[in-house]
């Protein structure tokens, strides 16, 4: 089959690009290990308040310099919805939902996460700068949904 | 009886290439764009890891 010069120089450019996006998702999944913040840990979404740690939702320390951070999310609150975490804490968050799908977006960070119902979204982040980050709710849930807010402080240990 | 000069050269096919020049740049541009926003999103991710 005759192919002009042009033809093969962009075949090649498309499906060059195309395996070396797979060689990136390959190496990020199978070397890696990065994964969806939601994929292993399941929860009774009608009963959040009393499976721990949702139980006592909030701040907990783990080890040395690392924390957990257990939110509950529900329409249209986050509880806590204020929380202080001390600078350069290695911070493990975890989110269930009690009722619809929520979002859970650290505006600023890496964490974004989709919260649904049966399932424990967890990511792992390192807050190494003071400051204050908003926590908001990007996947639309009801009538409340723009009003779905919280706060994380980072603040000098 | 009078020959007849042939005058009909076989014709050869000339093939012409299609002009291809402005779809090579037009679609290494936005190859080229599709790259860059990659990269810029992943370094975006990088920087606030």
């Amino acid at each position: 089959m005759h192919m002009h010069k042009y033809e093969k120089i962009w075949l090649f450019f498309g499906i060059g690009s195309l395996f070396v996006f797979l060689a990136v998702l390959g190496v990020g999944a199978f070397a890696q290990g990065t994964q969806p913040p939601s994929c292993l840990t399941t929860i009774d979404p009608e009963k959040v308040d009393q499976t721990p740690p949702f139980d006592k939702p909030g701040l907990v320390k783990t080890g040395d310099n690392e924390y957990q951070l257990n939110i509950v999310a529900s329409a249209f609150a986050y509880t806590p919805n204020q929380v202080e975490i001390p600078k350069g804490a290695k911070v493990t968050i975890n989110v269930a939902t009690k009722d619809v799908i929520h979002g859970f977006e650290m505006a600023g960070t890496n964490v974004n996460m989709m919260v649904e119902p049966g399932y424990v979204s967890s990511y792992t982040q390192t807050f190494d700068k003071v400051g204050e980050y908003v926590i908001l709710c990007n996947e639309y849930c009801g009538a409340g949904h723009h009003l779905m807010t919280a706060k994380v402080k980072v603040v000098e240990q | 009886m009078k020959t007849q000069l042939n005058t009909n050269t076989p014709k050869t096919k000339v093939e012409k290439e299609p002009a291809l020049k402005g779809t090579l740049a037009s679609v290494l541009f936005l190859g080229f764009f599709l790259i860059f926003t990659w990269v810029s999103v992943y370094f975006l991710f990088l920087n606030r890891l």
